[in-house]
C-alpha cells in the first residue's frame, strides 16, 4: 500500500473513532439545545396557547423572527399544520 | 420643596375626579413662567388636558403658550403603529397568502387586554428618556391613581420577563458552543439523519436579533425604572380632597409609591370649602371636612400639603389656571 492511501485510511479510522467518542455527545447537547429553544419560542407564542403573558404586547416583535423556528417545531412534532387556530404559517 | 421646578419629571397622581389635569396645567404655567420649557402630558385615556387649557391638543405635542407645551397620548395610535411595524417585518417572511392570516392574528393581539397600557407605558417610557434634549421639565398628568401604580410596576415585570427569556436564550447559546466543540463541523452527519446538523446556521443572526430586542426593551424599561426612582429627577405630587374616600385611596397609593422607592414630593389637599360660605348645610358640610382635614394632617404629616379652596367658577382657560397656580407655588415656596 502507498503511503498516501495508509495516510487516508488512519484519517478515516481516526475520524470515526472520534465519531464513536463525540457523537452521543453530539445529540445529547443538541436535543438540549432543541429543548432550550422550543421553550423560549413557546414563551414567546403563550399568550396563544392560553398562557398568559404579561408582557405580549412587547414580545409581539419577536414574533416575526420566530415564524420559521414555529414551523419547524410543529412539524417537527408531527403536526403538518400549525396547530394554532390563531396563527397560521404554512 | 422650594426645588420642585428644579426636577425633570413630576407626576400629578391621585383618585379619578379630585382635579389632577387642573393642578398640573396650574403647575406648567408656573413650571413655564419661571422660565423651565415645559412639556405636559396627559396620560388619561379620557383626556381633559385640552378642556382645561380650552385648546385642541391631541397626540401631537401643541404649543400652549410660552415655554409651555401640551401632550394628550393616543394608546390606540400607538399600539396601532406598533402592531404596523411587527405585521410589516412579518409579511416580509411569509407566503403572500398566509397576509390575511396574519392581518386577522395581528388585529386579535391589538384588542387584547393590556395592548392599550402598554403602548402608554412605551411611549411614557421613550418620552422620560428623550424628552431630556428638547425640554427641561416634564410634567404627567396620570390616570386614577391605580392605573399609575401599574405603570410603575411594569417596567419590573418586563424586566423580570427580559431577564428570564435572556437566560433561555444564553443557556441554548451556551449549548449551541458545547455543540461546536463535539465537531459539529463534520456536517456529513446531517445526510445520516442526525441532530445537531448544518440547518442551525442562519441561527446565530436570528439569536442576535432577539437578544438585541429583548435588551432594547429591557434597557428602556430599566432606564425609565431608575429615573422614576431618583428623587433628585422625579417627584410625585398626590392630589386629593378633604373627604373619605380620597383619603383612603391616597394611603394606599403612598404605601405603593413607598413599596417602589417612588419619590412623593407632597400633596395637595383640594377644592377645600370656602370659610365664608354660608348657610346650614355647608356649615354641616365644612365640620365634616374639618374633621378629614386634620385626619390628613396627622395621617401624612410627613408631607409637605398644599390647601386650595373651592372657586366660585369652574378652573377653565389659562387665567384661572394661572391663579390656581400662583396659589400652589406660594404655598410649596417654589420660586
Amino acid at each position: 500500500m502507498k503511503w498516501p492511501g495508509i495516510k487516508k485510511k488512519l484519517r478515516w479510522w481516526g475520524y470515526l473513532a472520534n465519531e464513536a467518542y463525540n457523537a452521543p455527545f453530539r445529540s445529547t447537547v443538541a436535543r438540549a439545545k432543541r429543548e432550550q429553544d422550543d421553550l423560549f419560542m413557546l414563551l414567546i407564542f403563550s399568550e396563544m396557547m392560553g398562557v398568559p403573558n404579561p408582557v405580549a404586547y412587547y414580545t409581539l416583535e419577536l414574533q416575526p423572527i420566530m415564524l420559521e423556528r414555529f414551523h419547524e417545531w410543529h412539524t417537527r412534532m408531527g403536526m403538518e399544520h400549525s396547530p394554532l387556530d390563531g396563527f397560521r404559517c404554512c | 420643596m422650594d426645588r420642585l421646578f428644579e426636577r425633570r419629571i413630576i407626576f400629578v397622581g391621585g383618585k379619578g375626579g379630585v382635579g389632577k389635569t387642573t393642578t398640573a396645567g396650574a403647575l406648567g404655567l408656573m413650571a413655564a413662567k419661571a422660565g423651565r420649557t415645559t412639556l405636559l402630558v396627559s396620560t388619561d385615556p379620557a383626556h381633559s388636558l385640552g378642556d382645561v387649557f380650552d385648546m385642541p391638543i391631541g397626540n401631537e405635542e401643541t404649543p400652549l403658550g410660552p415655554n409651555l407645551t401640551g401632550l394628550e397620548i393616543d394608546p390606540e395610535a400607538e399600539a396601532e403603529s406598533h402592531v404596523a411595524t411587527v405585521k410589516m417585518s412579518m409579511k416580509s417572511l411569509v407566503a403572500p397568502k398566509m397576509y390575511a392570516e396574519i392581518d386577522r392574528q395581528l388585529e386579535l393581539a391589538r384588542h387584547s387586554p393590556g395592548t392599550m397600557e402598554a403602548a402608554l407605558l412605551e411611549r411614557m417610557a421613550d418620552l422620560m428618556a428623550d424628552a431630556k434634549s428638547r425640554f427641561d421639565l416634564l410634567i404627567f398628568d396620570t390616570a386614577p391613581s391605580g392605573h399609575t401604580i401599574r405603570l410603575l410596576a411594569l417596567p419590573e415585570l418586563m424586566a423580570a420577563w427580559t431577564d428570564g427569556m435572556l437566560g433561555y436564550q444564553d443557556r441554548s447559546r451556551k449549548l449551541g458552543e458545547l455543540l461546536d466543540m463535539f465537531g459539529k463541523q463534520h456536517s456529513k452527519e446531517d445526510e445520516f439523519g442526525m441532530i445537531g446538523g448544518s440547518k442551525d446556521e442562519p441561527d446565530t443572526s436570528r439569536d442576535g436579533r432577539i437578544k438585541d430586542i429583548l435588551l432594547t426593551r429591557r434597557r428602556k424599561f430599566h432606564r425609565a425604572r431608575e429615573l422614576l426612582t431618583d428623587k433628585t429627577i422625579t417627584a410625585f405630587l398626590l392630589v386629593l380632597n378633604a373627604e373619605r374616600l380620597p383619603i383612603l385611596e391616597s394611603k394606599k397609593t403612598l404605601d405603593l409609591l413607598s413599596k417602589f422607592d417612588v419619590p412623593v414630593a407632597g400633596m395637595i389637599v383640594n377644592r377645600l370649602l370656602p370659610r365664608d360660605a354660608d348657610g346650614d348645610f355647608l356649615k354641616e358640610r365644612r365640620r365634616q371636612e374639618d374633621e378629614y382635614r386634620a385626619e390628613i394632617d396627622q395621617t401624612f404629616a410627613k408631607l409637605q400639603r398644599v390647601y386650595l379652596h373651592l372657586l366660585p367658577h369652574d378652573v377653565h382657560g389659562v387665567d384661572t389656571l394661572r391663579k390656581l397656580g400662583e396659589a400652589i407655588v406660594e404655598q410649596l415656596g417654589v420660586q
